[in-house]
């Protein structure tokens, strides 16, 4: 069966990572692994919009290149349904810079990397540094795995706001879980603390790279991080 | 010592589509190919590791490290776009065991963005020594004998 994950990850093999390919896949939803016939004219174009923004995202220097071999894929699939592939919903496209507000459900360790994913393309959407955009993926990845690592499940939130002098992304992770004891709080910032995973130290490394950090967390409540990210417009 | 695969498992653009779907589906259930190389060890990383895997992944390293006396491990980070303190911990932990074992262990073609990210976080990657791509770590691998 040809879907777009078979086409286009044919095309994108060597040039954008294995992980990357599945995160922009999931980003498509149901369009990914549905018959490439089933999908419609419309379809076909989020698709493309899609595919063209992450790939002058991750394989900058082959872009051109790649986005006319997807173009040509879905081209050839024949033509376009006229009815919508059942379970085939819209994605948030990527294009523009107006202010976004996105809610991730963080449940399982599949989820940290779309999460990641998710918080990177919303960073080069709004106009954050490459190197920004890193620390923002980082700062998501952190937060995730402690929600999957000790929450079990939570959310993260994306918040962007295009003010008058700069660019603002603030994220939030929530989580109802066990909460961190005040004693150990103190530790972890202190950086005494060291979890069996090693995990101590994400929460440092989240404040180190933001510019706001603010936490707050109820033992048996849950933990709510936020943190801001700033950049120059 | 058959938990992970001894070639890699690429897939050729001009294969089947079915054998790339399956394909895809056999790495969602997780392998990370280990190429011997000029008496080292290549791991190139381009899945998402995650703790059963990181295991794996470190005793078929120390497995063959012995039965092959292999004098150096390399990891190749080049496909890893964002490390954090969980992957740090992770390619830390690999280090310390290969080094346990008397060989080395080299880290190479980390990316700028993420080579900054990991500074401004302050996590430390004490236990590989870095080198800037494959052919230099090799040759610092040949030179230690």
């Amino acid at each position: 069966m040809r879907t777009v994950e078979t086409e286009v990850g044919a095309i994108l093999e060597g040039a954008i990572s294995e992980i990357t390919q599945r995160s922009i896949f999931r980003r498509l939803g149901g369009m990914a692994r549905a018959p490439l016939q089933h999908l419609t004219t419309q379809d076909r174009q989020t698709i493309q919009a899609e595919l063209e923004s992450s790939v002058r995202l991750f394989a900058p220097g082959r872009s051109a290149e790649l986005i006319a071999a997807c173009a040509r894929a879905l081209a050839l699939a024949g033509p376009p349904a006229a009815t919508r592939a059942p379970g085939a919903p819209l994605t948030a496209g990527l294009s523009g810079t107006a202010d976004a507000d996105k809610r991730l459900a963080i449940e399982s360790e599949k989820d940290i990397a779309s999460a990641r994913l998710e918080a990177w393309s919303e960073a080069v959407r709004i106009g954050l540094s490459k190197f920004a955009s890193v620390k923002v993926a980082t700062a998501v990845s952190e937060l995730a795995r402690n929600i999957v690592f000790y929450a079990g499940t939570g959310t993260i939130e994306l918040h962007s706001r295009q003010e008058a002098r700069e660019t603002r992304l603030e994220i939030v992770a929530a989580d109802q879980g066990t909460g961190i004891e005040p004693a150990k709080l103190d530790a972890i910032f202190a950086g005494t603390y060291r979890s069996e995973r090693g995990l101590g130290k994400g929460l440092v490394a989240v404040q180190k790279l933001v510019d706001e950090f603010a936490i707050d967390t109820r033992p048996g409540r849950g933990t709510r991080v936020s943190c801001v990210f700033r950049g120059a417009r | 010592m058959n938990m992970l695969k001894v070639q890699p498992v690429q897939v050729g653009r001009a294969t089947g589509r079915e054998e790339r779907a399956q394909a895809m589906k056999r790495k969602d259930e997780q392998q990370v190919p280990i190429i011997q190389i000029r008496g080292c060890l290549l791991v190139s990383i381009q899945t998402e590791l995650h703790d059963r895997l990181a295991l794996e992944l470190k005793t078929a390293l120390m497995e063959r490290v012995r039965t092959l006396s292999i004098r150096g491990v390399i990891l190749d980070v080049s496909w890893v776009e964002v490390i954090d303190s969980y992957i740090t911990r992770i390619l830390n932990d690999i280090g310390k065991s290969v080094r346990f074992m008397g060989a080395a262990c080299y880290m190479v073609g980390i990316r700028p963005a993420v080579a900054m990210t990991l500074v401004e976080m302050g996590v430390e990657l004490d236990a590989v020594s870095t080198a800037l791509n494959l052919d230099a770590a090799l040759e610092k691998l040949e030179l230690r004998q």
